[in-house]
């Protein structure tokens, strides 16, 4: 972490970060040294020389470019001694002599004392939109498009830009970045795609998300790097990884599946190769020449696209920590079509419910459904494709399984709706949420179903105690579903909004909210339509389509209080194991929160208690959401919630009417 | 003692730093932003910065998974 070296600056004595670069040092002290290939988005490469400095190491002088000279040791440096002044006036004028209009040639001459140029040649180019040979567009295209669209050919007096051969390269996306970062305007941008009324706003926040991936996820995410799996090696250490059906938050083994194993033996690609060519996250991961060990296509090498975290933790939920397994389950499941969330969840329950004892390989159709066991879980994924075998059943997922054996096989209808991820009939995705009020009901109250698309709270609630009130939880599953929806709504990804974020983030006032990422969201709406739009109106508009769809989710019979609950095993621990795994929390919580004294009760006592007083809680949360959203106590939207957001037409009003209080 | 995110009290001793605060809660998240009292303390210092007694510790963990 902190490794800190004292410098002296032209006298001044400061402190810097070992490695970090001499210009930014020499900034800190408040000396402006002249630039012109330097971008501080852009990785430094002293093309121009013009921030050259006199560094002293061990009593040594020499000249280095400040900008991409590492500071390794204790150094003296001078910014303005006579060598560095003399250097500078003398590249200046050359530089002046060969673009003698070009503005920015101009203003950094002038900081080097020069005007006039005596080096006036047949190169000169009074073109004052010249390219200066910079090369900040070309770093602009790797570093930000992870391109090679543009570069330099040529040497001495003939380097000149170009793309390959000389002609235009049709793998150009049309980024803008080149453009962007140019200093001088030689590169012009014609728009004439989707006739945006404002492209350059567009353009200009769009930037800022690009250069942020350039320079900052690296120590962030690291979603360039290996893609959403970098969330299975932060939920395992904050004990939030479903493993064995949700039942613990951690396992020893995910070693084998995270982000570090996948980068190492498994991802091939690491290029903008993901749901659109020219994302500058490219956070989309492929592994190459998988060579599958079953089904169909048993034998042959496939390209494997993912996995993703969802994909990883559904392995995870499922016992399977191997990431063989990981990559076959993978491809087979976007093979079959077959979402690899519900899935994952769905035999994650089986197993569970196998090891229980509630089925057995009588109903399995022979097939040892033990957490772990990756040949039998790729068998039944094969089975669910195929239409035979037990596959058939597994199919229908969790709520159609549950019905079954409750009528067929006699199995606990208490246990299983306790331990069956699903709500409104869809699979939960892979957060374990017993720690967090808020994140149950973003599952439980979420209009498709327990996905993780509406609301993601569990940092908010259970680690930053942001939202301590039933009435702020209200306020963020209010708020955060409807910005999510909206963006969704304008076709603009959730990972640019928080799977990066802003250097001075932690200086705005909702820093949970990405202030600035949100007002990006913002610009791209108005560049695009003209509209100027805020939190308010954002709001607004959202409200209509969400609202829109609770309504639909009722009239198709899922849209009310009975609907929005989730499995207690999302809320707390169902068996005395769970319960004995995390025995230190519940017992601090029955005896701080509740206020009962757990010594001398028996675990399934306090079981009881712990559940009495989580399902209490969770009432309480859904009766302060639906007062925050406009609902009845029964979660249907009031008809006066419908006509102030302009959607009160009677044929959504014959839906909900006979549920107004 | 120190009061982390208004919830978890920690026994205070001559020389805490934020990194041992973050390291007794187990806090290795990327994206956390701390705070001491109020005042923002940059990555780079969290081995240096000192926390005094009674301190008011925020670790702000943003928005990441989903």
């Amino acid at each position: 972490m902190a490794d800190k070296i004292k410098i002296t600056i032209d006298g001044k004595e400061i402190s810097v970060q070992k490695g970090s670069y001499l210009l930014d040092a020499v900034k800190k002290t408040g000396v402006t040294v002249p630039t012109l290939c330097h971008h501080k988005d852009l990785t430094p490469t002293g093309t121009c020389r013009l921030c050259l400095c006199e560094v002293e190491v061990r009593g040594r002088r020499k000249l280095v470019t400040s900008c991409n000279y590492p500071v390794r040791e204790e150094i003296e440096v001078y910014t303005n001694s006579e060598p560095v002044v003399n250097h500078r006036k003398i590249l200046a004028e050359m530089y002046l002599g060969r673009w003698p209009n070009v503005p920015a040639i101009k203003y950094v001459a002038e900081m080097c004392g020069i005007t006039e140029s005596r080096f006036t040649s047949n190169l000169t180019d009074e073109n004052p939109q010249a390219c200066i040979l910079c090369g900040r567009c070309v770093r602009a295209c790797r570093e930000f498009a992870l391109e090679k669209i543009i570069d330099f050919a040529g040497r001495g007096i003939k380097r000149h830009l170009t793309m390959p051969f000389g002609e235009v390269d049709p793998h150009c996306i049309g980024c803008t970045a080149c453009a962007f970062v140019c200093p001088t305007g030689a590169i012009e941008i014609v728009d004439d795609l989707n006739h945006p009324l404002d492209p350059q706003m567009i353009r200009d926040h769009g930037m800022k998300v690009n250069a942020e991936m350039a320079v900052l996820d690296k120590d962030q995410c690291r979603m360039r790097e290996v893609g959403t799996a970098n969330i299975v090696d932060v939920m395992d250490a904050y004990d939030l990884l479903p493993v064995h059906n949700y039942q613990f938050g951690t396992h020893p083994e995910t070693w084998r599946i995270n982000s570090k194993m996948l980068k190492a033996r498994y991802f091939t690609q690491g290029q903008a190769d993901g749901c659109w060519k020219g994302c500058s996250m490219a956070c989309a991961k492929t592994i190459d020449d998988f060579e599958l060990k079953t089904g169909p296509y048993r034998g042959q090498k496939v390209c494997v696209d993912g996995p993703e975290y969802e994909t990883a933790a559904g392995a995870a939920n499922m016992g399977c920590f191997d990431a063989d397994f990981l990559a076959e389950f993978n491809f087979y499941c976007d093979t079959y079509g077959i979402d690899t969330i519900s899935a994952a969840t769905t035999i994650a329950f089986v197993m569970e419910s196998f090891e229980a004892g509630a089925i057995t390989t009588e109903h399995t159709g022979g097939l040892e459904l033990h957490f772990g066991a990756t040949n039998e879980t790729l068998e039944l994924l094969h089975q669910m494709a195929d239409g035979r075998g037990f596959g058939v059943d597994v199919g229908q997922g969790i709520r159609w399984l549950k019905q079954k054996w409750v009528k067929e096989y006699g199995a606990d209808p208490d246990f299983l709706h306790d331990i069956g991820m699903e709500s409104k009939g869809l699979e939960t995705s892979e957060y374990v949420c017993k720690e967090s009020l808020a994140q149950q009901a973003g599952y439980g109250m979420a209009i498709k179903g327990p996905q993780h698309d509406e609301a993601w709270l569990i940092f908010m609630d259970m680690v930053n105690n942001q939202i301590p009130t039933f009435e702020d939880k209200a306020e963020a599953l209010h708020y955060f579903p409807l910005w999510r929806t909206w963006f969704g709504l304008m076709g603009l990804c959730k990972l640019c909004w928080n799977d990066v974020v802003p250097a001075d983030n932690y200086a705005t006032d909702e820093p949970h909210k990405i202030p600035e990422h949100v007002d990006n969201y913002f610009k791209f709406f108005e560049g695009m339509t003209g509209i100027e739009l805020d939190e308010s109106k954002m709001l607004d508009q959202s409200a209509r389509v969400y609202n829109l769809q609770r309504v639909m989710c009722r009239m198709l019979g899922y849209g009310a209080r009975e609907d929005d609950h989730m499995p207690y095993r999302a809320m707390g621990p169902v068996t005395v194991k769970e319960y004995e795994s995390r025995a230190e929390r519940y017992d601090k919580q029955l005896k701080e929160i509740i206020g009962v004294d757990p010594d001398g009760k028996i675990t399934e006592e306090r079981v009881g208690i712990l559940r009495r007083y989580r399902e209490d809680q969770y009432e309480k949360v859904m009766d302060a959401v639906y007062i925050r959203r406009g609902w009845t106590r029964n979660g249907v939207p009031k008809i006066e919630r419908l006509r102030e957001l302009g959607i009160d037409l009677p044929e959504l009003v014959v839906i909900v009417e006979k549920d107004q209080e | 003692m120190i009061v982390v995110n208004e919830r978890t009290r920690l026994e205070w001793r001559d020389g805490m730093t934020a990194q041992d605060v973050l390291d007794a809660m187990g806090y290795r998240f990327s994206l956390i932003t701390v705070t001491i009292n109020g005042e923002f303390v940059p990555k780079d210092d969290y081995d240096e910065h000192r926390i005094p007694d009674g301190a008011d510790v925020r670790a702000i963990h943003l928005h990441h998974g989903g």
